[in-house]
């Protein structure tokens, strides 16, 4: 049985007090807090296993790298991939910079084109104008209609300029719309394109497999799906990460080094260089057992209610524009809206007097929010622990907005 | 909220010395906040060193644009160089004279950023 109230209770810092009042944490997509199994795995990892790994023949050693080989069954389970092709990583953003110096560098070139979104965040956008400037590759952004889906027949259009890639997020950090990969990927396959999904925020609220949408990359990181933060992931299509050349290079990623050359480790070593977060990667195991514990199918029919539970109540608020889909079918994780006439930034002050945290500002999205003719939103996000009284204490602190500012 | 208490929402709902100034005598600079993509710009009348007109334009939240009202109206009269003498803090402290919770700070001190970026370019002091 799924309930948000006893979940509560595996999560200590939820029973804080913020400004004397009792903590409404609703900026999970920021990052989400971590139960005590994840807190406790990763102290009993430094308490019982630390060690460094893959080096040094002692029984200490060995047990760690074993922790963190385990925990890469752990996601490879998760997501369906195979073991081989998880590279621990520090986040998101880090995975998708891998991908676009690895892959980008050596297989961009004047004159090819890289398609993302208008909606992406920062560190899906960022990385590729950089690239694309220093290969001389066109980046070409898929807008989105009225309702804040994707313009698929805009994505049909752009395809037939033949691109390498088309980089786009499963779930938009902003509007809260959930992409159709399986669908998308099919068509950029089929226009001759490798296929990158940014899944930040989708893992942590719905089953992903990779298998099934069988896209090339999937990107995520752990400390939004109730894991530790300095810990992500990147999955990639072996056959296309053996091609690949190193991102990071030194040690723990090497075959042999010679004075003047090296040869580069198998697969995941090769992108794995320096002495990696274990403890992050244990953490990350342990924040997906309390998932799979829980059930994906739940987790996902717990976040459409709240989904739809917040969009129902901020709709019927006055001065207030919800952004993205009005469909909690279609949408997970969050749900950001516009104050009429004041600064989100003002809205956020005033909330968090009454407890509530919200993320204020573009939320990484500048290019969405400059399309959208705003510069800053409210947004709340949730989780597993998010409560209907959560979203009930939002609107009411949204009620002293008024008091404050008279609109 | 003592945040938004009378003073600021004030400064706030009738903004002062807001508008543009041209002219040879006339100093200006932008900056933004990029936590939200606010923007603020500053411009200063010099007559011999010393700041004769301010006007500045910009969008804002409640504390930028109570910020920038209230520094617009302080630095008029003043000469740049004690604005150059003084550190951010301290031209905060004088020049706006409310202060804000930790994750305010940058909505508070844009207006002073501006200010601050002007005087490492112009050659009127």
């Amino acid at each position: 049985m799924f309930d948000p109230n006893v979940i509560r209770k595996d999560f200590p810092i939820l029973s804080k007090l913020i400004n004397d009042k009792k903590l409404v944490y609703l900026d999970s997509g920021a990052t989400s807090q971590k139960p005590s199994q994840v807190i406790e795995a990763e102290s009993n990892f430094y308490q019982k296993f630390n060690a460094n790994v893959h080096r040094g023949a002692h029984a200490l050693g060995d047990e760690a790298t074993q922790m963190l080989e385990s925990a890469r069954q752990s996601v490879a389970r998760f997501i369906g991939g195979k073991e081989k092709e998880i590279i621990f990583v520090r986040n998101t953003t880090e995975a998708i910079n891998l991908v676009a110096y690895s892959w980008g560098m050596d297989n961009l070139k004047s004159g090819d084109v890289v398609i993302s979104t208008i909606m992406e965040h920062h560190g899906n956008m960022v990385p590729w104008q950089q690239v694309c400037k220093k290969t001389g590759a066109k980046l070409e952004l898929i807008k989105i209609d009225s309702e804040g889906k994707l313009d698929q027949s805009y994505f049909k259009e752009k395809l037939k300029l033949k691109p390498k890639l088309v980089a786009f997020t499963h779930v938009s950090n902003t509007l809260g719309t959930i992409n159709p990969v399986k669908e998308m990927t099919k068509l950029a396959h089929k226009a001759g394109a490798l296929v990158l999904i940014d899944g930040a925020q989708a893992v942590p609220h719905m089953k992903v497999n990779v298998t099934e949408i069988e896209c090339d990359f999937y990107v995520f990181s752990g400390h939004k799906m109730l894991g530790p933060m300095g810990i992500g992931v990147l999955w990639g299509r072996q056959e296309i990460l053996e091609k690949m050349s190193p991102f990071i290079t030194g040690g723990g990623m090497i075959n042999e080094v010679f004075e003047d050359h090296a040869t580069w480790a198998e697969l995941p070593d090769k992108f794995e260089a320096g002495t990696p977060n274990v403890a992050g990667a244990v953490g990350l195991a342990s924040a997906i057992e309390y998932l799979e514990k829980l059930g994906m199918e739940n987790v996902r029919k717990h976040d459409m209610e709240i989904v739809g539970y917040t969009l129902d109540k901020l709709c019927k608020v006055r001065n207030l524009a919800v952004l993205g889909p009005k469909d909690a079918d279609i949408r997970s994780g969050s749900v950001a809206f516009e104050y009429k006439g004041v600064h989100a930034h003002d809205v956020a002050t005033i909330l968090d007097s009454e407890g509530v945290a919200v993320r204020s500002g573009h939320h990484c999205t500048m290019p969405l929010h400059k399309s959208l003719g705003l510069s800053a939103s409210i947004r709340a996000s949730f989780n597993v622990y998010t409560t209907k009284s959560d979203i009930d204490s939002l609107v009411k602190a949204i009620g002293k907005v008024k008091q404050v500012f008279g609109k | 909220m003592d945040l938004y208490r009378e003073e600021v929402m004030d400064h706030y709902e009738h903004p002062r010395n807001q508008g543009e100034l041209v002219g040879d005598d006339v100093i200006y600079d932008h900056e933004v906040n990029a936590s939200c993509g606010d923007s603020v710009q500053f411009y200063l009348r010099i007559v011999n060193g010393k700041i004769v007109e301010v006007k500045w334009t910009g969008v804002g939240c409640a504390i930028t644009t109570a910020s920038a009202s209230k520094l617009s109206e302080y630095l008029q009269g003043q000469t740049l160089r004690e604005i150059k003498d003084m550190s951010e803090e301290e031209l905060a402290q004088k020049g706006i004279g409310f202060e804000v919770n930790p994750g305010r700070i940058k909505c508070l001190m844009l207006p002073i950023k501006v200010v601050k970026k002007i005087l490492t370019h112009t050659s009127k002091i």
